[in-house]
């Protein structure tokens, strides 16, 4: 693995980026190989086995890590905030079961790719598809992909009107159509699986952070959602709460859950994660294995922010 | 608590040094001025005979006397029904707390002593036997209502749910029961006050609610309907638009079609109530952090949904004591019927005052201070009762 040079990623993201730093480092060979893997890049590779055969440049060479169904493909995503460009053609496939973890500086556009996957932002170009389900402006569309995706957010979020047992159940009841008994049986046992089914019928307001960002996971998964998205889920913690949390997200991630994890907790992301993604300025930099990512980052721009963080 | 005590404290907060001694010293004697005046006005020199001769004036106006067991039995439903819903949703009870008959009088006391004293005012106004069987069948309806809302308490939501609903439908029941046969017209007094108001600020608040909803809208048409409706109306003074709800509408619409003054005066306390409703529900709309929408979209639930279960409930929770003020002003501003000939209580003290035996006696001061006592037992009611409920409310959130 030591030869691959997934730089065919990043250049991929930073030609079309005209604030990246990489580019002015990048020799002129490079940028020519660049435009060779442009053709293969934009296309996604149907088999996965196809994919272990290509080179290690292969904007999706990376697929071949986990080989399974792809369940959430973002093909040349833009997305524009008035006239900054705050994603640029982005290019991620995740595959049915697997962890990948985003990292990067913060304003690098983490939280906003994982918010275009669930529609909370509207992508302006490109393809998202979850599920076999395309994004779209038709709200069928963007409702069925809500069902199947869950999202933490840093803020927790909860329903600070209702007991955590109804922050659960709401949705059941409300989207799926569960009675109530039958939500509240399934919201008890995965109470009981975050470990605070003794809070079912307080407030959020009267928990602790980290039992509030529990009962959030609980909520999300209270849905049956194929996909987790985890935006910064342990940011807003105290430090003594954020294993409590990380350790929900690791149960998790071992039942086979497919998640997309913005964080910048690396120890996180070299334990749990299937692969790194590592974002600066609105574009995918460098894409790999943790082993991969921290030991042997390919990016000068990575290994920069690895410098800063580690 | 021994003397000396007594003097730690007087010296700590009264008399810490001269000028606090004289600043408390200056103020006893206003207050005490003020007190000697009004408790000399209520029990001495003021001359009560006008109120006690009118007060069934003051309490329905010219409402059928043959047909005031309708209104006795207006008032035990309502006694019943309110002290039901209370106790219903009342957290001690709830809880199952036993409470000790003294400190539940003491409770009643502290929050209803308003309602209290204007009881016994009245009662002491009294001269027939009637008023007396209406007080106790009212009272004994109290009673009654707080001990079945605290069976129904521990009762499942369904229960409770269907119990309000057919709460409800008594209420509308009573109303066309009250005004059977009788014609709006005939309303008077406090008891024309209290149903315009109630009227009003069951019917703003639904439409204030969705004209604050419309005016959010992602729809052109229904915004800017709804700015219009708001804007147009709070423009405008109540007494313009009560006037012209009773002298301005036959220009466009033949007599015969219109409805009574009385209906056409809740039409207009409900436009004009509903759009300060409207935009104080946009505020408690917009203080609701977006995160709480995006969260609920993220879970799938739809637009509406997201209004209804988690930006709605949120909203009017921390509207509530400004929606109250508006309700109180509502209530306050049934009054402005008198300038359309309506009998409610400032028109009652006026005309008394022209009646042959008080004619020319100078009783205004009497008059309307009845009037005035009346007005804040139930403006000091509802925003004591407001203020428990934000409290409540507020208990296990944020």
């Amino acid at each position: 693995m030591t030869d691959d040079r997934p730089d065919a990623a990043a250049a991929d993201a930073s030609s079309t980026s005209d604030v990246s730093g990489s580019a002015r480092e990048r020799g002129p060979a490079q940028f020519s190989d660049d435009d060779n893997d442009d053709g293969d890049g934009s296309h996604l590779p149907d088999d996965p086995d196809a994919v272990r055969h290509r080179t290690p440049s292969d904007v999706f060479a990376d697929a071949t890590l986990v080989s399974g169904e792809p369940i959430v493909v973002v093909e040349d995503m833009n997305k524009y905030f008035g006239t900054f460009h705050a994603l640029h053609d982005i290019n991620l496939k995740v595959v049915k079961g697997e962890v990948v973890v985003v990292i990067g500086p913060s304003g690098s556009g983490k939280s906003t790719l994982i918010r275009c996957i669930n529609r909370l932002e509207e992508h302006d170009s490109g393809h998202i598809t979850v599920d076999g389900t395309e994004l779209t402006h038709d709200v069928r569309n963007i409702a069925a992909i809500r069902r199947e995706t869950g999202m933490v957010f840093q803020s927790f979020n909860l329903f600070p009107h209702l007991t955590v047992l109804d922050n659960i159940t709401l949705a059941p009841r409300q989207v799926r159509k569960m009675s109530r008994a039958d939500a509240e049986t399934a919201a008890m046992a995965l109470l009981e699986k975050v470990r605070i089914l003794e809070q079912a019928n307080k407030y959020p307001g009267q928990l602790s952070g980290g039992q509030q960002q529990r009962v959030a996971i609980a909520r999300a998964l209270a849905m049956q959602p194929k996909i987790m998205l985890f935006d910064e889920p342990t940011s807003a913690l105290d430090p003594e709460m954020i294993n409590e949390v990380l350790d929900t997200m690791k149960a998790l991630a071992e039942t086979g859950m497919t998640m997309i994890v913005v964080t910048h907790e690396m120890g996180f992301a070299r334990e749990v994660a299937d692969r790194v993604v590592f974002m600066a300025d609105g574009s995918i930099v460098e894409v790999g294995t943790p082993e991969h990512f921290f030991s042997n980052p390919q990016e000068s721009r990575t290994r920069q922010f690895l410098a800063q963080i580690l | 608590m021994t003397s000396t005590t007594w003097r730690v404290w007087l010296r700590r907060n009264l008399f810490r040094n001269l000028r606090d001694g004289i600043i408390t010293l200056l103020t006893a004697f206003i207050a005490g001025w003020i007190l000697w005046k009004v408790l000399r006005f209520v029990l001495i020199t003021g001359r009560w005979e006008i109120v006690e001769r009118n007060l069934a004036l003051f309490m329905y106006g010219r409402y059928p006397r043959e047909d005031l067991w309708r209104i006795t039995l207006a008032l035990c439903v309502a006694a019943f029904v309110t002290t039901m819903l209370f106790s219903m949703w009342s957290r001690a009870d709830r809880a199952g707390v036993k409470r000790s008959p003294r400190t539940m009088l003491g409770e009643i006391g502290r929050r209803w002593w308003p309602l209290i004293v204007l009881g016994i005012v009245l009662l002491s106004f009294v001269t027939t036997v009637g008023p007396w069987i209406a007080a106790c069948a009212a009272i004994s309806c109290l009673f009654a209502g707080a001990l079945l809302g605290r069976a129904l308490s521990s009762a499942p939501v369904r229960i409770r749910g269907s119990a309000v609903a057919v709460t409800m439908l008594g209420i509308v029941v009573l109303l066309w029961f009250l005004a059977d046969g009788l014609g709006w017209d005939d309303w008077g007094g406090l008891m024309l006050s209290l149903y315009l108001a109630a009227a009003g600020m069951v019917l703003s608040f639904p439409l204030g609610v969705l004209l604050a909803i419309g005016r959010q809208s992602s729809m052109p048409i229904i915004r800017s309907l709804s700015i219009a409706a708001i804007e147009i109306t709070r423009g405008v003074p109540l007494v313009v638009l009560i006037i012209l709800s009773s002298e301005g509408l036959g220009f466009f619409f033949p007599q015969d079609v219109l409805p009574g003054k009385v209906v056409r005066v809740i039409v207009v306390l409900t436009i004009f109530t509903a759009a300060y409703v409207a935009e104080i529900v946009r505020g408690g709309l917009q203080s609701v952090p977006n995160g709480q929408s995006e969260a609920a979209a993220a879970l799938g639930l739809s637009p509406t949904r997201i209004t209804a279960f988690i930006v709605l409930p949120q909203a009017l929770g921390n509207v509530i004591p400004a929606l109250v003020g508006q309700f109180i002003s509502l209530f306050k501003d049934t009054t402005l019927v008198s300038i359309i000939g309506l009998l409610d209580v400032i028109s009652v003290s006026e005309s008394i005052r022209k009646q042959s035996d008080f004619k020319g006696q100078g009783l205004v001061a009497e008059t309307l201070v009845f009037a005035g006592l009346l007005f804040w037992v139930g403006s000091s009611t509802l925003s004591r009762e407001s203020r428990r409920m934000e409290r409540r409310l507020g208990v296990g959130e944020r």
